[in-house]
């Protein structure tokens, strides 16, 4: 008996060794069929034996495919890192290793794995303790929390993208930027208007590119976090949604980006003064819709009015 | 016609016309047309008051009468011109800016007496200029030349008058007058007309036609006089003034956006196209760069005429627009557009000032991209989602936008709906127009509330100053003279001043919101235009 149980061991290692050459050959993964058609001498026992033993000790990973279950060599990294972890916890590490930077919640999680709430919550602080994973809170859901691995950065949704830290809406940091970009158009616009120039040429030196507009902030040192043109043609946007500027789509040369059309910005002059109705009281009157002659509320008793009136 | 526009006309007929005047229109407005009878009938005025009262209206163009299917002689008021009574000040006031002194009488005389004879009005100017510049004689054909430059200007037009037919040989009388002017006479001068001398005209010949008036020779029996123009009227022709509003509307903004040359080639346009376009017309007729050119009071160099054509062209208020390439390119004035667009820079300013610049963004957001969900309006604006939320549902109650739903499923579950914002300019023009109308009751309501509480004070005031000056007509001591002051204390003297301070303010903010309603209205006459 024993003789034979020696004589099994070191074939059960070649066995082993052999699988673990097979999946590094195929980083894809490798089907149970596959195998069995690679190593012919080998009984469907022994095969099953030697698989589950490189499973249980991390080596390779059991993975599903679109059809069928393959099997496929472990990221050696990662090995390490998990190690002396159990099982469960390798679960819950893979599973959160599943969901990419987009992370994935706690309820989620344990759908996947099947573990009690309390297990798993320790679980997961066990993981997040040892710098392997960390908890995201997103923006749209501001309760729930989503597990990524800890060297990812979190996807532009989950953290809504430049303008929010910690989940909140950074306003005054868009303001600022916002006022900082139209203050350079305006200067663009004043330093041309000062030359004698003609009035087309005027015109077309005061459109700015949102590249000189992203050189300027950057040079401000006004944001901590790195914008990219992306950002600041969002904020330019708002500029012109609050009329300030203009916006105008050039063709080919003439423009420092080397892309055929690019966008171009101007800081211009609203077309109108503020109309004739919004300069008496009633324009602004937050009771406008109560009052009447009679009233509690009426324009021979309206305290608005006689404010206004004595000015 | 709403309830605000009839309370705003009660207002100003009542202003303009006394207490019965405005209870005969008020009537007319709220049963349509009627006859003479039931308006007297109902009003309880006697026959003779209502009488007047109506030919008052009908002299200021508010009243018109007619005949209706039965053959009676109906009579119907109009709210709009009723309107333009508010609008009265800013008339004169623009012939003031264009004719000077000399025709902002002349436009206040016209508008004061509805229809007048041109002898009239140059007499009554001489005399009201007389009193003004004290014995600084003044040539008297100058106003007879300025009320010609306004006629061939066709700020003033003729009213329709008899024709000579049926004055004495249709043996009929009609129940209404035929009355006409052909459309070369509405702006013709007739020669006789504006003399300032009288024409005796003998008795007999009762004829009220112009022509027998003037074919008849001298008459013999000083009985009447009868000044030589008779039966050609005299009326400021709105429209035209309205066409020059809106033309400054349309100069000021591209000055605005552009710069002064810009603005003053608009201008050059606009003054060629004026006899060559209809008022109420989407677009000028195409004017050529060389009559442009030529047209153009400061010479400007064909170069930089060009390049600010192209300007105005590049310009995204799309006011100028190209129409052909033939005599160094073709030009028009889109005169739709640009009175949307100014329309929508008025609407803008409103939620800039009532609501802040960040309800401000959200609402031009919406303009440019119509259709957005909250979601959406977030991004674009950048304002975080509560504030948003909370700027978009108070425009939303406040009717400056809308909603539209759109259903996934046919029962309109909330949870599978749509929910998109947009903004309805039409609607909104209505919706800010009434809201004009009602500040502007506001502000009358307020003026005769505060004339009403000093009634004592400008009534005492008054009362002194007629004193003082029949005192002083009679050669009273100084010591005297200033006794009578004496009678008004400092604190009374003081309250006066206020008060008329009080209703300066008040009166100027009546113009500025008329502004608004010309504005609004144009947009919504040129949209009602363009659907038709």
């Amino acid at each position: 008996m024993s003789a034979e149980e020696k004589q099994e061991a070191p074939d059960a290692m070649n066995l082993e060794e052999r699988i673990l050459e097979l999946c590094k050959q195929n980083p894809d993964g490798i089907a149970d069929s596959t195998l069995q058609k690679e190593l012919p001498n080998v009984d469907t026992r022994q095969r099953v034996s030697a698989v589950n033993r490189l499973l249980s000790s991390g080596k390779i990973d059991l993975v599903k495919t679109s059809n069928e279950l393959v099997y496929r060599l472990k990221d050696p990294g990662v090995v390490s890192k998990i190690k002396g972890a159990d099982n469960q916890e390798r679960l819950v590490y893979q599973i959160i290793e599943q969901s990419g930077n987009k992370g994935i919640w706690t309820r989620d999680i344990r759908l996947k794995s099947n573990l009690q709430l309390t297990q798993l919550n320790k679980i997961l602080k066990n993981l997040e303790s040892r710098k392997l994973i960390k908890a995201v809170k997103s923006v749209g859901a501001a309760r729930k929390k989503a597990y990524m691995l800890f060297n990812l950065t979190p996807d532009p949704s989950v953290t809504g993208g430049t303008w929010y830290s910690d989940q909140e809406f950074e306003s005054e940091f868009v303001e600022v930027l916002n006022q900082q970009c139209f203050k350079f158009l305006q200067q663009k616009v004043e330093s041309v208007s000062a030359l004698q120039l003609d009035p087309l040429l005027k015109r077309n030196r005061s459109f700015v590119s949102p590249e000189e507009v992203w050189k300027f902030i950057t040079e401000l040192r006004i944001s901590k976090v790195d914008l990219s043109v992306d950002d600041i043609n969002t904020i330019l946007n708002t500029l012109i949604y609050d009329g300030k500027v203009e916006m105008t789509i050039s063709a080919g040369a003439g423009t420092s980006s080397s892309d055929s059309s690019s966008k171009l910005y101007r800081a211009i002059q609203p077309l109108t003064q503020p109309t004739g109705l919004m300069r008496s009281p009633c324009g602004v009157c937050p009771v406008f819709n109560q009052c009447y002659e009679g009233g509690a509320i009426s324009p021979s008793t309206c305290i608005y009015m006689k404010e206004w009136m004595d000015y | 016609m709403s309830s605000l526009q009839l309370k705003l006309v009660s207002l100003l007929v009542q202003e303009h016309f006394g207490d019965v005047v405005e209870k005969i229109c008020t009537h007319l407005l709220k049963n349509g047309s009627n006859n003479f009878r039931s308006v007297v009938s109902t009003v309880k005025e006697k026959p003779e008051q209502v009488k007047k009262a109506l030919c008052v209206l009908i002299q200021h163009n508010i009243v018109k009468y007619g005949l209706n299917k039965r053959g009676m002689v109906e009579y119907t008021a109009d709210v709009e011109k009723a309107l333009l009574l508010v609008r009265y000040p800013r008339y004169i006031y623009s012939a003031k800016t264009l004719y000077g002194d000399i025709g902002e009488l002349i436009v206040e005389e016209v508008l004061h007496h509805g229809e007048i004879l041109m002898s009239n009005v140059v007499e009554k100017v001489k005399v009201r200029l007389k009193e003004a510049m004290e014995g600084n004689q003044l040539e008297p054909s100058a106003i007879k030349d300025k009320f010609i430059d306004l006629v061939n200007t066709h700020f003033l037009q003729r009213l329709p008058s008899w024709s000579a037919e049926d004055d004495e040989e249709s043996k009929v009388i009609p129940l209404i007058p035929h009355l006409s002017v052909s459309d070369a006479d509405l702006y013709r001068i007739p020669e006789t007309a504006g003399v300032t001398g009288k024409r005796k005209r003998p008795l007999n010949d009762g004829g009220r036609s112009s022509k027998r008036a003037r074919s008849s020779s001298v008459g013999s029996e000083p009985d009447q006089e009868v000044p030589l123009d008779d039966g050609i009227y005299w009326k400021v022709n709105f429209e035209r003034f309205h066409r020059y509003f809106r033309d400054q509307d349309i100069i000021s903004a591209i000055t605005q956006r552009i710069d002064k040359s810009a603005g003053d080639v608009v201008a050059t346009m606009l003054r060629m196209s004026e006899l060559t376009t209809d008022f109420m017309a989407r677009e000028t007729k195409p004017l050529s760069f060389h009559d442009i050119a030529r047209q153009m009071p400061k010479k400007l160099e064909n170069r930089q005429l060009e390049q600010y054509m192209k300007l105005l062209l590049d310009d995204q208020t799309m006011i100028v627009k190209k129409y052909g390439d033939a005599g160094g390119g073709m030009y028009e004035i889109d005169l739709e557009q640009a009175s949307r667009v100014i329309c929508t820079a008025n609407i803008e300013s409103v939620v800039q000032e009532r609501f802040g610049s960040k309800s401000f963004r959200i609402f031009k957001t919406l303009l440019k991209k119509k259709y957005l969900e909250q979601k959406q309006i977030e991004n674009f604006a950048l304002i975080p989602a509560k504030e948003a939320k909370e700027l978009v549902y108070q425009m939303f109650a406040e009717n400056f936008i809308t909603v539209q739903e759109i259903p996934r499923t046919p029962d309109h579950a909330p949870s599978r709906t749509f929910y998109l914002f947009t903004v309805e300019l039409g609607q909104v023009t209505f919706m800010l127009a009434e809201r004009c109308y009602k500040s502007l009751i506001n502000l009358m309501t307020r003026r005769h509330f505060e004339s009403a509480e000093n009634k004592r004070l400008i009534e005492k005031e008054q009362k002194v100053e007629a004193i003082t000056a029949s005192m002083q007509g009679s050669g009273a001591e100084p010591a005297q003279l200033e006794e009578i002051e004496k009678t008004m204390t400092q604190l009374e003297k003081e309250q006066l001043q206020k008060y008329k301070g009080r209703i300066a303010k008040l009166e100027q903010s009546e113009l500025q919101t008329d502004k608004t309603v010309f504005v609004l209205n144009s947009f919504i006459l040129q949209e009602a235009e363009g659907r038709l």
